[in-house]
């Protein structure tokens, strides 16, 4: 296994490699320090982020130690440095062993690199240019193996497999789930999930990238391109806030792939599969080729002068008539910087304040300030004391969910706060409390937390315990919490969702002051800290995300917003849209749903075929292109924006590209702040069951919603009515059976599913699916009966 | 999520306390380390082969990745994995076995039941096993494995009446 | 001397008839001159012409879209576009040849691993309207239909000589 360096002081050791005298870290494998040096050691299992396997034996290498030769070559992957150490790469020893092993690798390997998609891009197949021979000598039979299959994302041809077990080191190690094994021994070693219930992981698509042949290939992107026809362009991750660095590779203006590229402070090596596989949606039948505008009920295809100037004409009928109060603006937290400041200005240029991104916010009494993480991304691995509260971290944000894991790893301890619980892929304490309870959970833990830290509690927080104290979890729960040199309190999306967010950021930042820990909050979507920015918030006293769907407006412009889907109250959401007298909306897609209350459609471009900007949760700008042509009329949406003001005929308007936006954006970093106790009072008083939901990994945003791929992932199941056994058994529930839930007037029936994980008091259900749409709030109270 | 233990369904108490034994010989740490005697005694116990249930509850009873048990039970021919006759039999074919004629005592005792190596006798009275490796007993080769029990310096005849007392 | 016989030479038409018995020589000689397109000249089986796309006897396409055909071509004459069929099987989705850029070197049919690419003898055709020049799949399939025996006669032909 890896040798542990201490990077801060590491004792070095001189090595002469291929005549090269160097000092490398005392401890570090030759390989290492080969490639430090960018000297070339072929290798097919070793990788720098997994545990040394030393399997595939490509990188013998020949060594001398104190003048004597090592009698045979040596794994460079697995052989340690030590003081004097003579290694020789090509040597004709090193050579001989390196082209014997590819001889070997190539026994069974079947060659059939024409059809595999792996070829042009082979780690086997360029090695072999270098090593291999030009004739087999092997004559015997090649082992084959049945394919199983791994699911929707990868694709597996086990025949071509060399047994390197990166996939499964990759899993175990990092996915935290050994879903894959190596089955049967020798030359019959297969590697397979042997319960042929294929790979769950989200992070599952990394082993298409660390497979060195083509045993494991993209299934989406199966049979349809070569290395070498596509082109790579840098873009930026549009589905979280993490930012992550990707390659977007694009042939012909069309993107065919997505993968990693590496970014050690954000992203490392990886990418989440949701970043990975989402592209697919680009291309989905439900792309919106064309404007569309509704004139006396009917839907007509038209061109886009004729469609900018019905929309101008709609919402100017309803300004003259009603002013800029009667318009509602509601933006994707997906958007990009220079998008939502084109809608700023837009809006505020037609005499509106009502503009929003925080659509799945449930409480806005603490008003403005940026949610940050506080620290950087990286430093999240080095944390030894973290408590994440109402954060279905896994699903929001798989990378930073990948850090904790490393934290956990590495000893630290992590705990969460959360309305049910989640299955984890780390050790980690979880304590799960109906979302009523959150608030005076959250205060019992601060209690815990002031005496384990020996410092004063302020009243109001413990007003809020309602006279409860602190039990014997909650103690457990705040030792793993008080006394860390590095801790965090992180604030995830469940508690953005609740009706009383802001009581429970305050609680957080009071606990994080006791425990001496950085506050940091963790906002999901791709620019939801761009929003602060740009400032597509109601900054001049008007209505928020949430206020101007309650309060239904006369017009709407809904940017890259599925209501039904997007916002926190869907059935609110649905309703207001749909009586609207207009609704423009600026989408990529089209659905039935967008048609029954939509006016004017307008094709945007999705990302990919947009430049912009992110602004990700540690406040870091990152600008990228667009790389794609937009599918069929589709434009990228600051164009769109910047000729609608021209037509309203606002000033400033005159771009001629993205960068011209952004300049005009202040350049100044997000201060990040912890959120200032105040007194409010609470909203969720329920006392009966109370609903909570949070968006499924796979249903985020609209893009994603829209990848069939990632839809056909288990982790993609159709909503369904999540109870506690108690809760079942009260209400006469048993898994399978429907039940009609009820949110205000809204309501719909769906089945039941028997889950321990969520606690007494209430029902799960996730938001942004099919079936889940009409619903009321993300956090409030339900009824649920049997149907 | 609770899921309904495995471990708590399928092992019984004297399965678990035999484990228990197992494990007491190694490290608190090390609970994986009984994992192959784990394996044994469900074998045992189950008519001499395993269940994908008996792996996943030796899974979480040692507290491990069911991918790590599923890999050790398919890498030791000891274990089986499909249903087996009453009586195993391993005929050693590795190489010392093999100069001294094992391949003649296996294509007799294939005529004899009828059944290639790897399968089970229809009256499931015998599971003819193939063998991987050597089974370590070179001196009296050719020699084969009946339950456990080592037989020498094999003869068709010696064979023959080998297999006629099983039962 | 020489000045009496160049007048002689001048005065018989001696030069004249010198030069007009290389003209009565090949008066009388056999034809070089080929009566095209009645008469056509030989072909060697290397003859490299229109281009076709093979199937193997039992009517399956041997094209299995590895595109390096389309990677080699130095004149960017070839286009693929390919997916899964529903067998499973790599396919091409689109194949093409622009024939107003192809230069007929050959290079595709000396990279196709399945010996599917090949350039037959036809070397007689036309394009009527523009577009015509796109050679598309069907058409490249037919023409491999059309000729298989002759390409397969010269492959065979060629195949000691590989």
């Amino acid at each position: 296994m890896n040798a542990k360096v201490d990077e801060q002081n590491p004792d070095l050791v001189t090595i002469t490699v291929d005549g090269v005298e160097m000092q490398v870290p005392k401890g570090s494998m030759i390989i290492e320090a080969t490639d430090a040096a960018d000297i070339d050691v072929p290798r097919f299992c070793y990788h720098k982020k997994l545990s040394i396997a030393a399997s595939c034996r490509m990188c013998l290498v020949e060594t001398e130690i104190g003048g004597r030769p090592a009698p045979k070559p040596m794994p460079a992957c697995a052989t340690p440095v030590a003081d004097g150490m003579k290694v020789f790469t090509n040597s004709p020893k090193a050579l001989a062993a390196q082209r014997g092993v590819m001889e070997f690798l190539l026994i069974n390997h079947p060659l059939d690199c024409p059809v595999c998609d792996q070829g042009g891009e082979c780690e086997l197949q360029d090695l072999a240019m270098g090593y291999g021979r030009s004739v087999s000598r092997f004559t015997e039979g090649k082992r084959i193996f049945d394919d199983e299959n791994l699911g929707p994302l990868i694709d597996s041809e086990m025949t071509r497999c060399i047994h390197c077990t990166r996939c499964v080191r990759f899993l175990q190690e990092v996915g935290g789930q050994k879903e894959l094994a190596g089955i049967g021994r020798g030359e019959h070693t297969m590697i397979t999930t042997y319960v042929r219930e294929g790979i769950k992981s989200e992070l599952s698509g990394n082993v298409i990238d660390l497979c060195p042949v083509g045993a494991l290939v993209s299934k989406p992107f199966h049979y349809r391109a070569r290395a070498w026809e596509l082109l790579s362009h840098a873009a930026i991750a549009p589905h979280d806030s993490v930012g992550s660095n990707l390659w977007l590779h694009h042939r012909r203006g069309e993107v065919m792939r997505s993968v990693p590229r590496e970014n050690e402070s954000i992203n490392e090596v990886w990418i989440s599969d949701r970043d990975r596989f989402s592209y697919t949606a680009m291309y989905s039948e439900e792309r919106l080729q064309r404007p569309l505008i509704k004139r006396d009920g009917q839907w007509a295809e038209v061109d886009w002068e004729e469609a900018l100037t019905f929309a101008v004409s709609g919402l100017r009928r309803v300004l003259e008539a009603d002013g800029g109060e009667a318009l509602g603006t509601l933006v994707s937290p997906t958007a990009t910087l220079e998008e939502m400041h084109l809608l700023v200005k837009l809006v505020r240029g037609l005499g509106s304040d009502n503009i929003d991104h925080r659509l799945r916010r449930g409480d806005f009494r603490d008003g403005e300030r940026a949610p940050m993480l506080g620290l950087p991304i990286a430093a999240l691995e080095n944390l030894d004391k973290a408590l994440v509260i109402g954060s279905d971290l896994r699903s929001e944000l798989p990378m930073l969910n990948h850090r904790l894991r490393k934290a956990s790893l590495k000893g630290g301890q992590v705990s969460f706060l959360n309305p049910r619980e989640f299955e984890l892929n780390f050790d980690a304490m979880q304590l799960a409390a109906a979302p009523q309870r959150l608030v005076r959970e959250l205060a019992l833990v601060a209690q815990a937390v002031a005496d384990a830290s020996g410092k004063a509690l302020p009243d109001a927080v413990n007003a809020l315990a309602g006279g409860e104290s602190a039990s014997e979890e909650h103690h457990v729960l705040a030792s793993r919490l008080v006394g860390g040199e590095r801790a965090a309190v992180l604030v995830g999306a469940l508690a953005e969702a609740h009706p009383d967010g802001s009581v429970l950021r305050a609680l957080a930042a009071v606990i994080a002051e006791l425990a001496g820990a950085t506050y940091g909050d963790l906002p999901s979507a791709a620019n939801s800290v761009g929003g602060w920015i740009a400032g597509t918030l109601p900054r001049q006293g008007g209505l928020n995300a949430r206020a101007m769907l309650e309060q239904p407006r006369k017009a709407y412009v809904l940017f890259n917003v599925e209501p039904e889907d997007d916002c926190w109250n869907s059935a609110a959401a649905t309703a207001a849209v749909e009586s609207a007298d207009f609704v423009v909306a600026l989408t990529p897609f089209v659905s039935d749903r967008a048609k029954a209350y939509a006016d004017v459609l307008l094709p945007i471009g999705t990302f990919g075929e947009t430049s912009g900007t992110y602004v990700n949760l540690e406040g870091r700008w990152q600008s990228f292109g667009g790389i794609a042509a937009p599918v069929g009329e589709a434009r990228p949406a600051w164009r769109v924006l910047r000729v609608l003001g021209n037509l309203f005929a606002l000033e400033g308007f005159d771009y001629e590209e993205s960068g011209e936006v952004l300049a005009e954006l202040p350049k100044a970093a997000l201060e990040s702040e912890r959120p200032a106790w105040q007194d409010v009072a609470l909203e969720l008083q329920d006392e009966g069951l109370v609903r909570v939901a949070g968006a499924p990994i796979y249903a985020v945003d609209a893009l994603v919603r829209r990848s069939q791929p990632l839809q056909d992932m288990p982790q993609s199941a159709p909503a369904a009515v999540h109870v506690g056994s108690a809760v079942a058994e009260a209400l006469g529930l048993a898994e399978g059976e429907q039940a009609r839930v009820r949110q205000g007037r809204a309501e719909v029936v769906l089945p039941v599913v028997v889950d321990d994980a969520v606690p007494a008091g209430t029902v799960w259900i996730p938001a942004a699916l099919a079936g889940a749409r009409g619903l009321g709030a993300m956090v409030g109270g339900i009824t649920v009966e049997r149907a | 999520m609770k899921r309904e233990s495995i471990a708590e369904k399928v092992l019984t108490p004297e399965m678990r306390a035999e484990i228990d034994h197992w494990i007491s010989k190694y490290p608190p740490e090390r609970k994986q380390s009984a994992v192959i005697p784990a394996l044994h005694v469900c074998q045992d116990a189950n008519g001499g082969w395993l269940a994908r249930e008996h792996l996943d509850a030796v899974a979480e009873y040692l507290e491990m990745a069911p991918a790590t048990v599923y890999e050790v039970a398919n890498f030791y021919s000891m274990f089986d994995l499909e249903p087996v006759g009453r009586h195993k039999v391993n005929i050693c074919t590795n190489i010392s076995c093999m100069l001294r004629g094992s391949q003649e005592i296996v294509e007799h005792v294939e005529k004899k039941l009828g059944i290639r190596l790897g399968e089970t006798t229809p009256d499931n009275r015998i599971t003819l096993k193939i063998e991987e490796e050597c089974l370590a007993a070179c001196v009296g080769a050719p020699m084969m494995v009946v339950d456990g029990h080592y037989y020498t310096d094999l003869t068709t005849e010696k064979v023959d009446e080998i297999l006629d007392k099983l039962e | 001397m020489q000045a009496i016989r160049n007048f002689f030479k001048t005065f018989l038409l001696w030069e004249l008839l010198r030069g007009m018995m290389v003209t009565g020589r090949y008066l009388v000689r056999k034809k070089f001159t080929i009566e095209y397109p009645e008469e056509k000249a030989p072909q060697s089986h290397r003859f490299r012409g229109l281009h076709a796309l093979r199937r193997y006897p039992n009517g399956e396409e041997r094209c299995i879209a590895c595109k390096l055909c389309e990677a080699v071509c130095p004149a960017l004459a070839i286009t693929i576009d390919s997916a899964p069929r529903e067998d499973g099987t790599r396919r091409t989705t689109r194949y093409e040849i622009d024939l107003f850029k192809c230069i007929y070197c050959g290079f595709c049919e000396e990279s196709c691993p399945v010996d599917s690419i090949v350039e037959t003898r036809v070397h007689e055709y036309f394009m009527e309207q523009r577009g015509d020049n796109i050679f598309t799949k069907p058409q490249l399939l037919a023409m491999g239909d059309k000729y298989e025996q002759q390409i397969a006669a010269d492959r065979a032909a060629d195949a000691p000589y590989r």
